[in-house]
């Protein structure tokens, strides 16, 4: 046999065997030192603070948790939350954050390490990504190999999609689910490969951690039957699957009930009948297979066959009865919007404002997979190639988690696995190929094109046309050679992909020797891809420390001189909250900053970013989007001492409540319909102003007063330029009667109210605020100066 | 005697007949809509209305080139049509009526209307079905929802006595042309069976579909992107935004590089002359340089900040 590169010849098995070992164990070391340092960005440019608004609920609680023990956790009713509602945070939340922060707290505790429960919180993110990096070395490991694995873990451990979510400071449900995510299904494919009712409960196990965990446990609750369903139709049904299947939806589906917050939700709601009708099915099929393993009669046979498919049918009948009378509830809210995209801006606008579960476009997926985009479908191509039982579940994964990406930038999170999967098959077959130093057999140099062309639409050995040219071509192979010249052979492309694709699912033969002659040839695919992966690691550390690692709890700008400032606002604001107000004063803000203000300011909110009450939160939209005089009733009713405004108009920070007003009318306008209309926000034009073309609606609005107020004055005369709109506020800015401003940030970020107690006289503020102001009421005729008499 | 009574009274009878019976009459010639014109617009909307009414203002004569009013009537018409079938004692509280503005340009001067069409909903101003916050003042249908009858009916109905029942037509050609589809399907099943069956056929369906929806497929279908932006501008500006046509050439950027990748991994090593080999090696390797280039170029356009570049 002849190599491309000289080998080592006196080295036994045990010692390569032993080695790569090892080497697998540094890597899969380095890789997650490596995914752990590349999230801690965040930690390195600001501090260690917990980011966003979901993980401030979530630190909030952890504490809770921490302090005072999980039984108290468990029946922890919040009266500060959706005042004066309150928030029974027990039964409404998906605890398993919380309990695993909890469980690794008070073991670092118990083994007297004081660490604060803040920076456990801040570094699971991190911590977890490398326990992610493992479990997809697992489950790569079983698509293809171990070096596949690697290549695996590798993308994960640095891909932005990943990191976008799991930065330290990003404390969400997320940080861990994609760990359980990739383990439940290594678990899976482990559990239907070998028929193993172990790996099946553990599977079961994890995805019971899964469901206490994120509410995206149903992607696994539908990928598993999914495939489950798809091995059953392309005639793949064995007793390995049908114990698998059986052993993780039994355990897995009566552990997920134990959460309370899921309930009763596995037998009661569409999303998870696919699990349990797959369930039923296999049942089926399995019962059929046994009595044709004992008949043998043919007609016996078709009847069992009959009876199946009629046992199918009244199954899916009973189903849509069960829906139809209302016990099944039928597809809703967040899951339905993914298959009918207009749906939620219809009916549910408050999911449709996050900016989350926004449609994604093109550069996105670019910036959070870069190369993994475009290797993946070659990754996918593979596994056609191979369509073992686990490779079926990569391709129904990626069909599946592509769409849902697209739809939700959130969802992306879900793909970035299956991307990195699929991209490290197609990579490392690559690799495998051109590192391989055996040289196939040479054949004749002076073989013609058209011989070459013969071999591989033949599919004979190449050596025995070596000796003996082509006696008679015939028409089809005449033509291959026509082709062959062109510089882009497509008909014996076709031929060679047709032989190719045999794989070595074909015959269990090689059809052809296979291999790289040369040494360039191979320098230069491992040069380019060398140079390709290193060009990932460039973009993966700059996409993450420039649009994934900042808290945006604290905001970033850049000097003159290059350096740095900090621009801290919204914690001034909160603790001068903390500090300057009686504790049960009640602060109202939109519900994007509810979960901080309770974090952070330790004040009562009305709404938060648990969006459970659509009322209340229009209720906010109303108080926000209607003039003084009638959002005061409003105010008083719900005991509202603060409002709280985000304001970006002054140093240009995009993300404020003026942009966000038109979803607050929305909202309010699908509640109260007759008060607030959203055309009345808007100008004649159609344009959505905020200068001196504005509808009298919009200016007269609280949110814009609450905004602008005072905003001209800031510029001495000179005309007032709002930097997020880049329109000019009018000179005269608009007045408050039933407000004080109480407190405005350093850069205007937040800007505090109070609201005014009602007047002790009796009188409506607004003529009382005019009467203190020395405006005299305006009388019908002024009265004339009496004149001196001469 | 008596009869020339009667004869002096017809007269005065007739004007003072309830205008309500009226706008009956007017609406049952009609098929459920009023013709307005001036005058009768003026009776329909008079301020000592006991019943309520939606009016459509619109221009459907040809020379107005109004298309979205010739769009909407049908829709209007179809709902108007179907609160006809409504009992008698609620249907005559309220009506529908269109007015054209052929027929009386004075009502949308004195409405301040410059454009079509318009529906409003007049609530009753006097009577027991008065609004109780008093608000008599005519509402504007918002359109935002589009031409389509059902969003129209559903606004109606908060009007109304009774909510209109109005109900979708049974597309009967959509079902009729599906069963169809369906049973040819099934025929050609037998014939096409093999290539459903083949893997590749699946392969190829499967790529094709990531290939479409990471390519912003979905983003294009829920914000109804147009397919270029016009005069040869087919790249939208901004970071979150894109037009339909790069769609198209990103997925085929994409498809072409992992088409590439496979080639190198698939069909490369299966050659038999070494000179042949080298040579796609070297074609492949480069056009994934060169594609590649251009896929990073094309989004350093998009994200103006993007600090890295390849040969391009």
């Amino acid at each position: 046999m002849t190599t491309a590169y000289p080998l080592p010849s006196n080295l036994s098995p045990a010692t390569v065997a032993n080695t790569a070992s090892l080497l697998r164990i540094v890597a899969l070391a380095l890789i997650s030192g490596a995914a752990i340092a590349s999230r801690l960005f965040a930690v390195i440019n600001f501090e260690s603070i917990i980011h966003e608004f979901d993980p401030w609920f979530n630190y909030r609680a952890t504490r809770v948790l921490a302090s005072q023990g999980f039984y108290e956790f468990w029946n922890w009713f919040d009266p500060t939350a959706w005042y004066p509602l309150g928030r029974v945070v027990g039964g409404t939340v998906y605890p398993g954050l919380m309990a695993t922060s909890g469980v690794i707290y008070n073991f670092l505790h118990a083994l007297n390490l004081p660490v604060d429960i803040r920076n456990v919180c801040v570094l699971l993110a991190p911590g977890f990504s490398a326990l992610t990096a493992w479990a997809t070395y697992m489950f790569t490991k079983e698509m293809k190999d171990e070096s596949a694995g690697l290549l695996a873990a590798a993308f994960i451990g640095i891909v932005p999609g990943y990191i976008s979510r799991s930065v330290a400071g990003s404390y969400d449900n997320e940080a861990i689910a994609i760990f359980l995510l990739m383990f439940t299904f290594y678990c899976w494919i482990k559990a239907l490969k070998q028929g193993s009712a172990l790996f099946g409960t553990i599977a079961a196990i994890f995805y019971f951690y899964m469901v206490a965990a994120w509410g995206g446990y149903v992607f696994i609750t539908n990928m598993i039957p999914l495939h489950a369903l798809v091995l059953i139709l392309m005639g793949r049904f064995s007793s390995r699957l049908y114990v698998g299947y059986s052993s993780w939806y039994a355990i897995g589906t009566l552990a997920s009930m134990q959460v309370p917050f899921v309930g009763f939700q596995p037998v009661k709601t569409s999303e998870h009948m696919g699990a349990l009708a797959v369930f039923g099915l296999l049942q089926i099929v399995a019962f059929g297979q046994l009595v044709r393993s004992h008949v043998s009669s043919a007609q016996f046979q078709k009847l069992l066959y009959a009876s199946v498919v009629a046992t199918g049918i009244l199954g899916t009948a009973v189903f849509g009865l069960l829906t139809y009378k209302g016990w099944i509830a039928p597809w809703t809210g967040r899951f339905y919007s993914l298959w009918d995209t207009g749906y939620a801006k219809k009916y549910i606008p408050i999911i449709a404002s996050v900016s989350e579960h926004q449609p994604t476009a093109w550069p996105s997926f670019f910036m959070d997979l870069q190369f993994l985009i475009f290797l993946f479908p070659a990754g996918v191509i593979l596994c056609f190639r191979e369509l073992r039982d686990e490779h079926i579940f990569v391709i129904i994964y990626a069909v599946m988690a592509s769409y849902f990406a697209g739809v939700m930038v959130r969802l992306m999170l879900t793909l970035t696995p299956v991307v990195c999967v699929a991209s490290a098959v197609a990579l490392s077959t690559l690799l495998d190929t051109y590192i391989d130093p055996k040289e196939p057999d040479t054949g004749d140099d002076t073989k013609s094109e058209s011989e070459a062309t013969v071999v591989s639409a033949s599919g004979t050995n190449g050596s025995s046309f070596s000796a003996t040219p082509t006696p008679t071509p015939s028409k089809k192979i005449k033509k291959a050679a026509a082709a062959a010249a062109a510089p882009l052979p497509t008909s014996g492309i076709i031929s060679d992909l047709v032989a190719a694709t045999g794989g070595p699912t074909r015959r269990g033969e090689p059809i052809k020797t296979k291999g790289i002659f040369g040494m360039d040839s191979r320098l230069i695919v491992i040069m380019h891809t060398l140079a390709m992966l290193s060009f990932f690691v460039f973009h993966c550390t700059w996409v993450t420390s420039n649009a994934y690692s900042s808290p945006s709890v604290v905001l970033a700008s850049t000097n003159q001189d290059g350096s740095q400032h900090i621009i801290d606002d919204f914690r001034e604001a909160y603790y001068w909250l903390r500090q300057n107000t009686p504790e049960d004063a009640v602060v109202m803000s939109w519900w994007d900053y509810g979960y901080q203000i309770a974090g952070m300011a330790d004040r009562p909110t009305l709404v938060d970013n648990n969006t459970w009450n659509n009322t209340h939160i229009a209720t906010v939209g109303k108080a926000m989007s209607s003039t003084e005089e009638n959002a005061y009733p409003i105010l008083r009713k719900h005991d509202v001492d603060y409002v709280l405004v985000i304001f970006g108009g002054l140093i240009g920070y995009s993300g404020d409540d003026i942009n966000k007003f038109l979803w607050m009318v929305r909202i309010a306008q699908g509640v109260w319909p007759d008060e607030i209309q959203e055309p009345n926000y808007f100008t004649p034009q159609g344009e959505y102003r905020i200068d001196d073309m504005a509808s009298q609606t919009m200016k007269n609005s609280l949110m814009y007063k609450m905004s602008y107020y005072r905003f001209a004055e800031l510029f001495g005369g000179n005309q007032a330029m709002d930097r997020v709109r880049q329109q000019q506020v009018p000179k005269v800015g608009p007045t408050l009667d039933y407000l004080d401003e109480a407190f405005t940030s350093e850069n205007w970020i937040v800007r505090i109210y109070q609201v005014k107690k009602e007047d002790l006289l009796g009188r409506d503020l607004k003529s009382a605020n005019a009467f203190g102001q020395g405006k005299k009421r305006k009388r019908t005729k002024p009265v004339p100066r009496r004149r001196a008499i001469v | 005697m008596r009869s020339l009574f009667a004869l002096l009274l017809l007269p005065f009878a007739f004007a003072a007949k309830d205008p309500q019976q009226q706008l009956v009459d007017l609406s049952t010639a009609g098929n459920g809509v009023i013709k307005l014109d001036a005058t009768t617009f003026d009776l329909l909307t008079s301020p000592k209305r006991t019943w309520s009414a939606a009016i459509q203002l619109t221009a459907l004569d040809k020379r107005r080139r109004c298309t979205p009013c010739m769009e909407f009537d049908p829709s209007w018409n179809m709902v108007a049509k179907s609160w006809t079938s409504v009992p008698k004692e609620q249907r005559n509280t309220h009506f529908f009526a269109t007015l054209d503005f052929d027929d009386a340009p004075t009502v949308f001067q004195k409405l301040g209307l410059s454009s079509a069409p318009i529906v409003y909903v007049y609530p009753p101003a006097e009577g027991p079905r008065q609004p109780a916050n008093g608000k008599t003042a005519p509402s504007k249908y918002d359109f935002s929802t589009g031409f389509e009858p059902g969003p129209l009916a559903e606004h109606i109905s908060k009007h109304t006595p009774i909510p209109v029942p109005y109900k979708d037509p049974i597309d009967w050609a959509r079902w009729a042309s599906m069963a169809v589809g369906g049973l040819g399907l099934l025929f050609v099943l037998r014939f096409i069976s093999p290539i459903l069956t083949n893997r590749w056929t699946w392969a190829v369906g499967t790529v094709v579909t990531s290939l479409i929806m990471t390519s912003g497929y979905m983003f294009t279908r829920i914000r109804n992107s147009p397919y270029s932006g016009g005069g040869g501008n087919w790249i939208a500006a901004g970071y979150q935004n894109q037009f339909g046509q790069e769609v198209q050439v990103v997925a085929f950027i994409y498809g072409l590089l992992a088409f590439s990748f496979l080639m190198l991994i698939m069909i490369v090593p299966y050659q038999s002359s070494p000179y042949r080999q080298r040579m796609q090696v070297y074609l492949w390797t480069g056009v994934i340089m060169i594609i590649y280039s251009i896929l990073v170029s094309l989004f350093r356009v998009k994200n103006r900040g993007y600090p890295f570049k390849l040969f391009l």
